[in-house]
């Protein structure tokens, strides 16, 4: 995604998602004190000061929340499905849902990774029943 | 709490593109001035979100009020709220006699649609816009407590009754239901009735300490808070810790409970926020917040009727005039003066701003203020 007309690009201040044995992962963090899982990068533990160590977190986890956004963004046509996502022992994340935008996923929902977008956003699909 | 609401003033709200803000702050600052029955302040605190350089400056200079300390506070839509915390912070620490306190935003010449959220914070750069932000609370209601439509419809058809009789609203049209139901899904489950729209306007109010005269309004206590960490450990919708704790030390600083307030003014930006915020407020148990519009409670002529300016539903919400604009109506109301939407023998009223956004935290700050006798 690109800026406005005459403006810089955009900065990327997503958290990582980088390639994985089984897939995609989250390159986070976790807190060595607390054990708190984070998406993106800081000195120390926001919630405790304590040191940080890197830790993969694989898409997979639960839907705590979605939607189907139906009107633009700038840089971002309608409809997008969106949600966020608890992922297994790690932090939540928002990411939007495979395929096209059709109807939103109940909390609770288990899902799995699916992807990048073409805007470069983790994408989650349901595992299906026999799958779990 | 040693500081009184002399005088309240607001602009009309709605999409006014061939206003300034200039045009409209001035508007606010008369009709406060002149409600105060006062010409000069000592100072002046500025809510605004997505303001112009200097505006407070460039506008109140014509007025007159220039040369004195002019603080300008941005915290998205409780900007405003903020500043009249902060105005009234400083007349108890006895720095100021008299402030003005104004709230102003133009969002026509910034916005055309839906606002994203900052696009250079992880969470906007990833597409998520802020009628998104507040869906998501209310898939997560319907998922986990059953939350209805028609219980969020409830909110939207009773925030536009109110409207109705606000002569300073954007929207002054009642809707059903079914109207409201059937409007075009903007971010499911919340249709386009069910958020707010893009608003231009101004507010202001005078706050000083006592004076002889009945018409000035105490004001029992304000609170300010911002927003703790909000992720994976986090089972409320963003927002809700926030309003509850920073109600809790209103609550405390009053000496008052919601049960005794008469009436509310809160952020109803999208349907599910006036439901959330009521929760938080304790005015309904978690989960159940629902049923309250829906059972007639908040209903203007009801035991506690909210937003009966319209809400931001109704009577728009440019951000940063939001704050003082829920101050004004709640003014109007404690001095009998809200014609036909008056709150009958209303005593104490409650103002609660939200102002949210930026991902990882439970909203970026929540204002909530008590005023009455």
């Amino acid at each position: 995604m690109s800026g406005d007309r005459g403006l810089p690009p955009l900065p990327d201040s997503r958290p990582l998602i980088v390639p994985d044995s089984a897939g995609l992962a989250l390159a986070g963090w976790r807190c060595r004190d607390c054990a708190a899982p984070l998406a993106l990068d800081g000195p120390w533990c926001p919630r405790c000061r304590g040191p940080l160590d890197t830790e993969r977190f694989p898409l997979r986890g639960t839907v705590w929340a979605s939607t189907i956004l139906r009107v633009p963004l700038p840089g971002r046509p309608a409809p997008t499905a969106l949600a966020y996502v608890d992922l297994d022992g790690g932090p939540r994340l928002l990411g939007h849902l495979a395929g096209p935008p059709a109807e939103r996923l109940r909390a609770g929902t288990r899902v799995r990774g699916a992807g990048l977008s073409e805007h470069g956003d983790p994408l989650f699909e349901a595992i299906p029943e026999e799958a779990r | 709490m040693n500081v009184w609401v002399w005088g309240a003033g607001s602009s009309a709200f709605g999409k006014q593109p061939a206003e300034s803000t200039a045009s409209l702050v001035r508007l606010a600052v008369l009709e406060a001035l002149r409600d105060a029955e006062v010409d000069q302040v000592d100072a002046v605190y500025v809510g605004t979100c997505f303001g112009e350089p200097g505006v407070a400056q460039r506008t109140l200079h014509r007025l007159g009020i220039a040369g004195l300390p002019i603080t300008v506070l941005e915290n998205a839509c409780a900007s405003s709220t903020h500043a009249f915390h902060e105005a009234c912070a400083a007349l108890e620490a006895g720095r100021h006699r008299q402030v003005l306190v104004v709230g102003v935003e133009h969002l026509t010449s910034r916005f055309t649609g839906a606002l994203p959220v900052e696009r250079r914070d992880h969470e906007g750069r990833a597409g998520l816009g802020l009628p998104a932000l507040y869906a998501m609370s209310a898939a997560h209601y319907q998922d986990l407590f059953g939350l209805t439509d028609a219980e969020l419809a409830a909110v939207s058809v009773k925030n536009h009754a109110h409207g109705v009789h606000n002569d300073r609203a954007q929207h002054r049209r009642a809707v059903t239901a079914e109207e409201v139901l059937a409007s075009r899904m903007i971010a499911d489950p919340l249709t386009l009735l069910q958020c707010c729209a893009i608003s231009d306007g101004a507010a202001a109010v005078v706050v000083g300490d006592r004076r002889r005269g009945a018409r000035d309004v105490p004001v029992l206590a304000t609170a300010f808070g911002t927003g703790a960490a909000w992720g994976h450990d986090s089972p409320r919708v963003w927002g809700f810790d926030l309003v509850a704790q920073t109600a809790a030390r209103a609550y405390q600083a009053a000496g008052v409970g919601i049960g005794d307030v008469d009436v509310l003014e809160v952020h109803d930006a999208f349907t599910i926020g006036e439901i959330v915020t009521l929760e938080a407020l304790g005015m309904a148990p978690e989960g159940a917040g629902g049923r309250l519009a829906l059972d007639g409670h908040t209903v203007l002529g009801g035991p506690q009727p909210v937003n009966p300016s319209g809400g931001l539903l109704s009577r728009g919400h440019p951000l940063g005039a939001t704050g003082v604009a829920q101050i004004f109506e709640i003014v109007r109301q404690l001095r009998g003066q809200a014609g036909p939407r008056q709150v009958a023998g209303a005593r104490i009223g409650l103002v609660e701003t939200m102002g949210g956004g930026a991902g990882g935290v439970d909203g970026n700050a929540c204002v909530v203020c008590l005023l009455g006798a």
